[in-house]
Formats: C-alpha cells, sequence, structure tokens
C-alpha cells in the first residue's frame, strides 16, 4: 500500500518539478514534499506503522525516491539559475566599438623616431652616442676640421654667424672634435643633431635639418673597414642588402673623401627620376679622418686612423615616409605630426 | 664648370667614348658630374655655303637668295638679314634640321618656295648676335657635348679648373695620351717692354707681363665663339676672347690691358692705397681698402689683383698696344677681397683654389700662340717680364707600400702605383725596397697633395674603389659610454606622448617681434649677424614663443589637442659659447576650455615629477593673471604652469608646462628606501574643513600633516564645496585620513586623540571644522 504511495508521490512530483515555471514555484513543490513537515516526511512518519520486516524494504524505496526527488529539484533549480545568469549576462551587452574614453595617445615627431632607431642600432654596435651644442666655436666647426679661415671649402657650407662671433654649426662633425678630447682613441662614436645652413627655406631646402656623425678611431683603420660599417649601418636603415659605390667626393676633413651612393632603390639601377636617371642616389659622404684631424684632436695619426661620416636623418626621414616638402618637419601642424 | 667634351677630344688624342659615358667615368674617378649636355647638334647638319645671288621680292623685306651649298648643290632660300649679299660665306642649315628648338621646313615664305635657312651667329648658339647671318670666317664649328661638374667637387683641384687638368684626368682614367697644347718657345727672349714690380711676393707670387702691338681688335673667329659660348662664357672680342680660352683650357687666369691707357712703363702689384677707388669692368665703382692687392700704373689702381679688371685700360675697339697680364695670386688674399666686394669672377673663383705660379708662363706661350689665330698682325714687342718669388719645389713624399695596402685595406702592386701616379704625371722613384718617393707636379703640390694620405686617393679611386672588399674592423669588444642624457630625454618623450602629446620640433630662430610677445628684450638674446630674414635674427631664449604658435596654427584646425617640444634655450655668455638649456614645453589646448587643463598640465608635471608640487606665482604679460605657478619638485624650481593671457589667446585655454631640464634632471633619479608594509590595521576618518575661498588646499593639507604627526599614514583629497548652506566667500575642504602604527592597532582611544589634535590644532589656525 505505503509502496504504491510512494510511487505515485515520487511520479507527480517529478512531473510538477518539471512544470515549475519559476524559483518560486520549484520552492513550494521542495517544501511541500521534502520540507520538514512534506509529503516524504509524513511518510517516513507512518513507517513505524507498518511491519518490520517491511520496514527495511520500504525505507529504502523512501530513501531512493527522496534522493531522486532532490536530484531533479537541484538540477532544476541550477536551471534556473543558469537562465537567470544568461538573462544577467545578456543584459549586460555593451558595444564594443565604442570609442575608448580618455586622451589618445600622442606621438614622437618622426626625426625623433629614426633618431632613436639609429641610436639603438649603433648603441648595439659598441658605439658611444654623444651631443654637442648647436651653438659652436669658429674653432670647432671649422679650423679643428681642417677648415682655416679664407678656405674656398667654408663656401661649401653657407654659415649663421653669431654677435658674439660663434657661429650655428653647420654639420655635426665638430661633435669629432669634441669626442677627440673627451675619450681620446680608440674611439666609436656618433652625433645625432640640429645642423643649420644659412639657406632659402624651400619644399627641399632647409636652414636647419639634422644630421648624424659618426667616428671610428683605431689602429690600422681602412677603407675596406669603413665600408664594412657603411653597408652594414645601411642594411639595418633599410631593411635588405644595398648596392653602394664610393666615389671621390672632397672634405676637408677626410683624406681621402668620398660620396656613398646607394642604387636606387625604386628603380633598382636602370634610371628613374628618384636617383635622375641614373641609378644611383647619394646618400653620404665619408672618409678617412685626415691627419691633421686627428693631430688637432691630440691623436697621433702615426699610430691612430680612422674614418667619419655623415648621415643625413632629415633625409631618410623624407625618403622613408615620402615626405615631399621638407618644411613640415618644422611646421609644428599636428595634420602631419599625427600621422607618425 | 663646364668641360666641352671636343675640347679635351683635341687634348687626349684618341678619346672615342662618348659622352655620357666620359661623364660617368669622371664622377667615379675624378668628380661629380651634373649633366651632360648637347650643343651645337645643329652643326652637324650645316655647311658652309656662299651666296650666289639675291633678288628683291615684292612688298616684302626678304629677298630670294640662292646659294652654292657645297656638297648640297644649289638652295633657294628667303631670307630676311639685311647683310645677305652675293659672295658672302655663311652656314646653310638644310630643310629637317632642328635649330633652337624647332625644326626647319621647307615652306613658302612671300610667295618663294624656302628650302633650308641661313641662320645668324645667335640662331646657331654661337653669340649674341641676331643681326644678320653669320659671317664663316673659317672651319664651321662642330657640334659637341658639355659635361658639367658640381663645382664643390672641385673645391681642392686649381688644376681642374680648365679642360687641359680635366683632360689630364680623363688621359689617366681611359690609358690615353695625353697632349700638351702649350708650346713654351713661343715666348722669345728679349728685353721686356714693361716692368713689374712686386710689393708683397707673398700676396702675388709670380706676374708675367708681354707686349704686344699691331693688335687690330675684331670678334673672334665662329670656332672660337662657339667654344667659349658652349662653356658659357661670353664672346667679347678677340682679345678678351684669347685670356678667356687661356683661362678655360690651363686654368690661369689672363687680363689684357691697352697699353695706351697706362701711364708709365710699369706695372705695380701692391696694396691699395687708402682712398683709392676704381671703376672696374663690370660697370661698378669700388672704394679700395689697403687690404686689397691692386694691378696699378703709375697713376694708380688699373685692376684688382685676381678679381676683376678696370674700365679705364680695357680693350677697346681703338686698342692696339696690349699689355697681357698673366699672373699668381695669394688665394686668401683674392678670396677676402673678393667676399668683401661680393663679386665673384670666373679669375677669383680659379684663384681662391690656389692656382700653380709655374702656369703663368704655359699660359703667356698660349696666348701668343692664339694671337697668331685670332689677330693677324699683331706682334710681340720684346721679352717676357716675369717676376717671381723665390721658388723651392716640396720635397718628395715618401710612400710605403706597406702603408698605402693597410689604408686602402687591399693588396695593390708596386706596378700599380706607379703607373696610376705617372699617368696623372707625379714624378715615382723607388726610394728604397718597398718605399716610393713621389714627387708631387706643381699643379697639385699648392694645396691639394702634401701628404702621403693624399696619394692614396689618387690611387684609390683610379684603381677604382668598387675594388675593395668590406672588412669588419677589429674594435675593443666593449660596451659603449653611456649618454645619460640619451635615455633622460627618451623617457620625457616617451611619457609625453603616453600623455596624448604630439612632438613638434620647432626652429631655433625668434624674430624680435616674437621675443616682445612674450615681454622679452631682444637685446638680451643672442643675435644672428646674417639672418636670413628679420623673422630668423635672434636665437630663442625660451620655448614658448614656438609653442604658443604651434597653438595658435593647430586650434584653427583642432577643437582640442596636446603638444610638446624638447628643445634647447640659447642664452648668450660673455666670451664663451652660450649656455644652452634644454627644455620640456608642453601645451594643452581646449577651444571650450575651462580650468580642467590646468590640472590636466599640472598632472603630466607629476608623472615627470612625482611629488612636485605648484605655487601660485606672479604672472608674466603672457600668462593668466590667476592662473599661474611654480613649479617646485624637492624644493627646488623646475619650471612654470600657467595659463596663456586671454590676449594672447584668440578662441579657447591654453595651458603651458615648462620644465628646466638641465635642474630636473640633476634631481633625477632621487635615493629611494623601502619603507615596511605595515603590519597592523588602519583607521580612516573624514575632516571638512572650511576656509576662504583663496585659501590654498596644498596650504591646508601640509597643515594636516603637520598636525597628524607620525600616526598619520596618507592623507587624500577628497572634494571641495562652495555655495549654499556655506556663506559667501567660504568653501569646505573634505579630506579622508588614515592613521596607524607600526607595532600594534590603534584603540578607538588613539584615534580620536589624533583627530581631536587635528580639529583643535586646524581651529587654532583659524579654521572652522564640519563635524
Ligand atoms: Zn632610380
Amino acid at each position: 500500500m505505503m509502496e504504491g504511495q510512494l510511487q505515485q508521490l515520487a511520479a507527480s512530483t517529478l512531473a510538477r518539478i518539471g512544470e515549475a515555471a519559476t524559483p518560486e514555484q520549484l520552492e513550494s513543490v521542495r517544501v511541500e514534499v521534502l520540507g520538514r513537515k512534506g509529503t516524504l516526511a509524513q511518510i517516513s512518519k507512518d513507517m513505524g506503522k507498518i511491519a518490520a520486516e517491511e520496514r527495511a524494504r520500504v525505507g529504502k524505496l523512501l530513501n531512493a525516491a527522496k534522493n531522486e526527488l532532490e536530484g531533479a529539484l537541484d538540477r532544476r533549480q541550477s536551471e534556473f539559475e543558469q537562465a537567470a545568469l544568461q538573462a544577467r549576462l545578456d543584459k549586460e551587452w555593451i558595444d564594443v566599438t565604442l570609442p575608448a574614453p580618455g586622451v589618445r595617445p600622442g606621438s614622437l615627431h618622426p626625426l625623433t623616431q629614426i633618431q632613436q632607431e639609429l641610436e639603438d642600432l649603433f648603441i648595439s654596435m659598441g658605439v658611444a652616442v654623444l651631443y654637442g651644442p648647436e651653438v659652436e666655436t669658429e674653432y670647432n666647426n671649422f679650423d679643428a676640421l681642417n677648415i682655416p679661415p679664407d678656405h674656398p671649402a667654408r663656401d661649401m657650407q653657407d654659415t649663421f654667424w653669431l654677435s658674439d662671433g660663434h657661429c650655428l654649426r653647420t654639420h655635426t662633425s665638430p661633435v669629432q672634435v669634441r669626442g677627440m678630447a673627451r675619450f681620446g682613441p680608440p674611439l666609436l662614436m656618433i652625433a645625432p643633431g640640429r645642423v643649420f645652413r644659412n639657406e632659402e627655406v624651400d619644399p627641399s631646402h632647409e636652414h636647419t635639418f639634422y644630421q648624424l656623425e659618426g667616428m671610428m678611431v683605431d689602429r690600422n683603420v681602412s677603407i675596406a673597414n669603413m665600408l664594412y660599417f657603411m653597408k652594414t649601418l645601411l642594411r639595418h636603415i633599410f631593411k635588405r642588402d644595398v648596392t653602394v659605390r664610393l666615389r671621390p667626393g672632397y672634405f676637408p676633413f677626410v683624406e681621402p673623401g668620398f660620396e656613398l651612393d646607394i642604387q636606387c632603390l625604386i628603380c633598382g639601377g636602370p634610371g628613374c627620376p628618384v636617383c635622375k636617371q641614373s641609378g644611383w642616389v647619394e646618400l653620404l659622404p665619408c672618409g678617412l679622418v685626415h691627419p691633421n684631424v686627428l693631430r688637432m684632436g691630440g691623436i697621433d695619426p702615426d699610430e691612430w686612423s680612422g674614418f667619419a661620416f655623415g648621415l643625413g636623418l632629415t633625409r631618410l626621414v623624407m625618403m622613408r615616409y615620402a615626405i615631399d616638402d621638407i618644411r613640415h618637419l618644422q611646421g609644428g601642424d599636428l595634420r602631419f605630426l599625427r600621422q607618425f | 664648370m663646364k668641360f666641352s667634351y671636343n675640347w679635351i677630344q683635341e687634348l687626349v688624342s684618341g678619346l672615342d667614348i662618348a659622352p655620357v659615358e666620359l661623364m660617368k667615368r669622371i664622377t667615379i674617378k675624378t668628380a661629380e658630374c651634373e649633366g651632360v649636355e648637347a650643343v651645337g647638334a645643329h652643326f652637324a647638319a650645316a655647311v658652309p655655303a656662299r651666296v650666289l645671288t639675291v633678288e628683291p621680292i615684292g612688298g616684302s623685306h626678304n629677298v630670294k637668295a640662292v646659294v652654292d651649298a657645297g656638297p648640297l648643290g644649289e638652295r633657294t632660300v628667303v631670307c630676311g638679314a639685311p647683310n645677305c649679299r652675293p659672295g658672302l660665306t655663311t652656314v646653310y642649315i638644310p630643310s629637317g634640321t632642328e635649330l633652337e628648338g624647332r625644326r626647319i621646313e621647307r615652306r613658302v615664305v612671300s610667295g618663294v618656295e624656302s628650302d633650308g635657312m641661313l641662320a645668324s651667329a645667335a640662331e646657331l648658339g654661337i653669340n649674341k648676335d641676331h643681326e644678320g647671318i653669320v659671317v664663316l670666317d673659317g672651319p664651321l664649328p662642330k657640334p659637341d657635348h658639355v659635361i658639367e661638374v658640381d663645382n664643390k667637387s672641385l673645391t681642392h683641384r686649381p688644376d681642374l679648373w680648365g679642360h687641359h687638368g680635366m683632360a689630364r684626368e680623363v688621359a689617366a682614367i681611359t690609358g690615353l695620351a695625353l697632349r700638351d697644347p702649350v708650346d713654351l718657345g713661343r715666348i722669345l727672349k728679349g728685353e721686356p717692354v714693361f716692368g713689374v714690380d712686386i710689393e708683397d711676393l707673398r700676396l702675388c707670387p709670380r706676374y708675367s707681363a708681354l707686349v704686344v702691338e699691331g693688335v687690330k681688335v675684331g670678334p673672334s673667329p665662329l670656332w672660337l665663339q662657339q667654344r667659349l659660348t658652349a662653356i658659357g662664357l661670353n664672346p667679347i672680342n678677340n682679345i678678351v676672347d684669347i685670356t678667356n680660352f687661356v683661362m678655360a683650357e690651363l686654368a690661369q687666369p689672363m687680363h689684357a690691358f691697352d697699353a695706351a691707357k697706362l701711364t708709365g712703363q710699369t706695372i705695380f702689384v701692391r696694396n691699395a692705397k687708402p682712398g683709392e677707388r676704381m671703376a672696374a669692368l663690370n660697370g661698378e665703382s669700388y672704394d679700395l681698402t689697403p687690404a686689397a692687392l691692386v694691378i696699378a700704373d703709375a697713376g694708380g689702381p688699373i685692376a684688382l689683383a685676381g678679381v676683376i679688371g678696370g674700365m679705364e685700360s680695357s680693350i677697346g675697339a681703338a686698342t692696339t698696344r696690349i699689355v697681357f697680364e698673366s699672373a699668381n695670386f695669394h688665394a686668401a688674399s683674392v678670396r677676402r677681397t673678393s667676399t668683401r666686394l661680393k663679386l665673384r669672377t670666373d679669375a677669383s673663383i680659379r684663384f681662391e683654389k690656389s692656382q700653380d705660379p709655374e702656369n703663368t708662363v704655359r699660359g703667356m706661350a698660349r696666348a701668343v700662340e692664339l694671337l697668331a689665330m685670332v689677330a693677324p698682325g699683331a706682334r710681340v714687342v720684346g721679352g717676357l717680364s716675369d717676376r717671381r718669388a723665390g721658388f723651392t719645389p716640396p720635397p718628395p713624399i715618401e710612400l710605403p707600400l706597406e702603408w698605402l695596402v693597410r689604408k686602402l685595406g687591399r693588396e695593390i702592386a708596386g706596378a700599380d702605383v706607379r703607373r696610376i701616379l705617372e699617368a696623372l704625371q707625379f714624378g715615382v722613384e723607388e726610394a728604397r725596397p718597398g718605399v716610393f718617393s713621389v714627387a708631387v707636379p706643381s699643379w697639385r703640390a699648392t694645396k691639394d697633395v702634401s701628404i702621403k694620405d693624399d696619394l692614396v686617393e689618387e690611387i684609390g679611386r683610379m684603381e677604382g674603389y668598387a675594388t675593395i672588399d668590406p672588412k669588419p674592423p677589429l674594435v675593443p669588444a666593449a660596451p659603449a659610454t653611456e649618454n645619460p642624457q640619451l635615455h633622460f630625454f627618451r623617457a620625457l618623450r616617451r611619457l609625453c606622448a603616453a600623455q596624448g602629446y604630439n612632438e613638434v620640433y620647432n626652429y631655433s630662430f625668434l624674430s624680435e617681434a616674437d621675443v616682445e610677445r612674450f615681454g622679452l628684450k631682444a637685446e638680451a638674446h643672442v643675435k644672428v649677424a646674417n639672418p636670413i630674414s628679420v623673422e630668423q635674427g635672434l636665437l630663442r631664449r625660451t620655448l614658448i614663443p614656438g609653442i604658443w604658435k604651434n597653438v595658435e596654427q593647430n586650434s584653427k584646425h583642432f577643437e582640442a589637442f596636446r603638444l610638446f617640444e624638447i628643445g634647447f634655450e640659447i642664452h648668450g655668455k660673455q666670451a664663451q659659447l652660450p649656455e644652452e638649456t634644454p627644455h620640456l614645453c608642453a601645451a594643452i589646448y581646449s577651444r571650450a576650455g575651462d580650468a580642467q587643463q590646468f590640472y590636466e598640465a599640472k598632472r603630466l608635471a607629476e608623472c615627470l615629477m612625482p611629488g612636485c608640487e605648484l605655487r601660485p606665482a606672479e604672472a608674466r604679460s603672457y600668462e593668466h593673471p590667476s592662473r599661474a605657478a611654480e613649479l617646485l619638485w624637492r624644493g627646488e624650481t623646475m619650471g612654470r604652469v600657467f595659463e596663456f593671457h586671454p590676449r594672447h589667446i584668440e578662441t579657447g585655454r591654453a595651458v603651458v608646462l615648462d620644465v628646466d631640464l638641465h635642474a630636473m634632471e640633476r634631481l633625477t633619479p632621487a635615493d629611494r628606501r623601502y619603507r615596511p608594509i605595515r603590519k597592523y590595521p588602519e583607521s580612516a576618518f573624514d575632516l571638512s574643513i572650511l576656509a576662504a575661498r583663496q585659501a590654498l588646499v596644498g596650504d591646508i593639507e601640509k597643515q594636516l600633516r603637520q598636525l597628524a604627526g607620525e600616526r598619520l599614514e596618507s592623507i587624500v583629497f577628497q572634494r571641495q564645496y562652495e555655495g549654499e548652506p556655506l556663506p559667501e566667500g567660504v568653501k569646505s575642504v573634505s579630506y579622508r585620513l588614515t592613521v596607524a602604527a607600526p607595532d600594534h592597532t590603534l584603540s578607538n582611544e588613539e584615534v580620536t586623540a589624533v583627530r581631536d589634535r587635528l580639529i583643535q590644532g586646524m581651529q587654532q589656525l583659524g579654521y572652522e571644522l564640519r563635524v
């Protein structure tokens, strides 16, 4: 009798659990059936009335029914919780494409970027990075670089002279002079920085631009060493092997002096407007340091030799980003600067 | 410098490589060429022609001319030239020829069919004469090519300012023989007619003069005129053209004086006397100072030595007797005079490169030879006047082969060294095994080649730098010397960019108007003595005007932005280099600006210098009077934060942070010491202080700190409030204070004790507290 009652109760309760539409309905089923005063508790109380030999078997059945119903309740309960969580999560939808609040990151000037990139390259090669002043003595800018007064080579660099007799450095080469005085040989240094030429400004000429000077002084430095250094440098700058050539170039502070050309990266040699149909692009002046320059730097040219080169940072920036007007670089226009 | 291919070809026997190819080789081996240009290409088709008949054409100023065009037979042309007459020998241009960029076509003119044309000298590119058809007075000029070489790359090569010098290079490059156009035998011995008196042989190491009579001044033959025109020189007359020809060929500038216009029989080379003045050939008159070297006769200056001749003694149509000058002048002296007078001439450009004194007589000999060709009837009178400084050739240069190999970084045979140097006309002896003794030819010895390093270039370039394989240098494996400023600047830039600032680069120049706008005096600045314009007359001693301009300009395009610059202020110093102080100048702009920009700028300062503080400062003229502050860090002034005065900003607001990076770098990095993490819980309470509106929150906080004593863990500003129910002019400032002890948990009584101390203390300082 009690067996049948249990079976019926289990079946109807399972059905009600399945039908419960809300956690509250489910809870009322739990209280009604499994609560302390619920139906199962009542049946359990009535167990006393049945025969002792039956009691164990019915007790087992009762437990089984209780476990089954509790399991069903828990499952149903967690279904409700799952659904509730899901509903909350759905509600918390956000538009991930909305712009982030707050200030946009700024930017570094393209010249800063290229300077830092080259500084890093040279530092990785064991080269010291030196800075020098914008205003230089005539001696450091010219005389110590083997360009005495009244030398026609002074025409090669239109100079801004200052009321105090000094000049705005026309190249970063005077930092060679400072480097030699400060460190002596052996010396491996670069000097990036701002230089000045007294020139009218137009899309391809500036009175203010950036150079990077390099100098190596050691024992037995040769043209072959210089070529190696230059090729390594250029491979890193252009991220590929470049074909170079040296041809004679006159700079009083080197002997021999060279212009280093790279094979045109646009046409690869046959000629195009960028290389003025020559297949070559003049990139950097270089040479073996003139013994007079070493001597004036307090270095004995019989013991030491070296090479020096000058790289136009402004020019590199313009090449890299295909900038057609040099004036943008110091124009302060955010429409330009925000592109970098 | 322009070089005629034909001219070089005349001096290099057997030269047959194409002009473009020659240009490339010169670029690789000698000097940078800028291009090659065909000149007189029409002479390939032109033929000499004699005018046979000339008939007028009714109703036209033109005539119908029949010419005997030699191999082309008789041709009929319509010609408008007034000098077209039978018997005239001229130049006939057949139909189909390009002339001055247009094609000559067979066409009917004034009712007559005209086949080809008779051209003027100007149309043929010989000179500027448009007056009539050219009169052919000798061989027909030939088509030529002109190679233009970059003057800068000839700065050290006095010899390359003439064709013979370049021909020597070409001969060495090609292995062909060089022809010397000079026959010194043209100068005959004899007593000079004119004396030469040189005051200072250092300034004029050599002066050669020769007198010529029976001169008939007139135009040069066409071949000579064309040659000069092709390389950019103007034909003047046969005598002047001779001097220019010699200069273009031998790099020896020459001059011709009209002897009839000279006073006395002596040429003086001396410094100008005070007050002397000379009218020059260019039509200008120059006041001379004793620094200028002049050529003078007994009456005064007749030329500026090495620069320009005088007008009075110049060659004119009536000249019959001339004095040729072929001299050598001190490079720096010529350069100084030409720079001071702002007068750069073909002569001064050459002399300032240190010309070869040996060359004067060679030039004279060449001039005498040309005289016979272009001034028939002229004859030299007397011998050469030739004054010169005592001269010892420089000692030969010792060139050890082993040293040369080390410099080049490649092996080279002694025989190759000898071959190359000899091709360039150096004297080569083997002093000892493995060591050459190299004599430098006079035209390379003035400045260009004096040490063995100079010979490395000669051998390297002629052998070809392409033959040198790159080799890694042997260098000590050592880390590079650190540059602390590099890292300092980089960190600043990174931080500014991360905070939304775009980096700008401004010029180091400012104008007087710029600095005056910012309350500075122009006199306080280092001035540019030769500025491009007044806009760039001063060196900046503040970055603010530049940043201000950036703000003004960008505010036209953007509602809000931030930008910064790291640059150098240049402060002049007595008798030494200016002090260059790096500054960071950052600006934050908003068109709809409020006070927020100021605190944003302050935040950047705090990012850069944690713990820095601002103190109200007396505003400068361009600063907002109520929004200007001094920036302090660790007790030292670092710079300023201020809003631009509304007068300086049209719309919106801009706040500037200006930091002295020298001062900042000195304080970075600070010594830091670890503070143990507190073990016992803290207690917190809030305080609200009522204060006058303009009482500084920074002061209130300091006072609270002081009163709180060592138990204070932190003090955090919560908010400030003005308005109801507070009375007018009063604000309430709220703080959350946290207190703790290192060795125990504070009891309620202890916390209350601190709080009471704070309240009483603040009340004693005159504040009210909202409890
Ligand atoms: Zn190309």
